[in-house]
């Protein structure tokens, strides 16, 4: 196996970067439960996924996160903060 | 192989978009309705993923999962697993297609180990032999 590209969306960066994913996207504000934008928001939802796509086609440096907002979301949200021991 | 705690495992990603067939992978505890539902009785989590064919009918995922709030999920799966709006970006042409499999596993595990050096080696296997996928978007809740 060479590998597969992968681009994650996520809505807990500092969570997810324990798992040092190759490439990520942070949509800034989305709560848990809310990866792509919220339920029906299709042009949201559409405009995330490219994003996250986009990164494919970008250089990013491995274990990059890229913070993108999305002020058509609405309510912003504060993302969960890995507990420090 | 045993990798490095502090590499990260980067795949370059060498084709154009348009010409590329895109896999999801979620972590959102997706699965078809008629698939066995993921054990949320279990404290230790559940091993196990779900395959989902790329023609699925949106309306035929649920989520079982009990470490996030999926209702919204639950109004509209692709706020976790956005399918139908991949298709949407196949037919803008921006995407070249769907993979031929995609994958919804519970991401709540305490097994990591297992999690990381059994499930987790299975999915992609799964995706680099069963998909034909040139990339993977991966979601969480």
């Amino acid at each position: 196996m060479k590998g597969v590209p992968t681009v994650l969306i996520t809505v807990s960066p500092e969570v997810s970067a324990q798992m040092r994913p190759p490439r990520a996207l942070y949509p800034k504000g989305f709560k848990i439960g809310n990866s792509v934008g919220r339920p029906g928001m299709r042009d949201l939802q559409k405009q995330v996924l490219r994003d996250a796509l986009g990164l494919l086609t970008q250089n990013t440096r491995p274990g990059e996160f890229v913070t993108i907002e999305y002020p058509e979301y609405g309510e912003q949200y504060e993302p969960p903060r890995v507990k420090k021991l | 192989m045993t990798i490095s705690r502090k590499c990260v495992p980067f795949t370059p990603f060498d084709r154009e978009l348009a010409k590329s067939t895109i896999a999801i992978v979620s972590a959102g505890g997706v699965h078809l309705k008629d698939q066995e539902a993921f054990n949320i009785a279990d404290d230790l989590g559940d091993l196990s993923y779900r395959e989902i064919p790329p023609d699925v009918d949106s309306s035929q995922l649920m989520v079982t999962h009990h470490h996030y709030d999926h209702s919204d999920a639950d109004a509209d799966i692709n706020v976790v697993f956005p399918i139908d709006v991949l298709r949407d970006l196949e037919a803008e042409g921006l995407i070249g297609g769907i993979a031929r499999k995609h994958i919804g596993y519970m991401g709540y595990t305490m097994q990591l180990k297992a999690m990381y050096e059994g499930t987790a080696r299975e999915i992609a296997n799964e995706i680099d032999k069963g998909s034909r996928a040139d990339a993977v978007v991966l979601t969480g809740g």
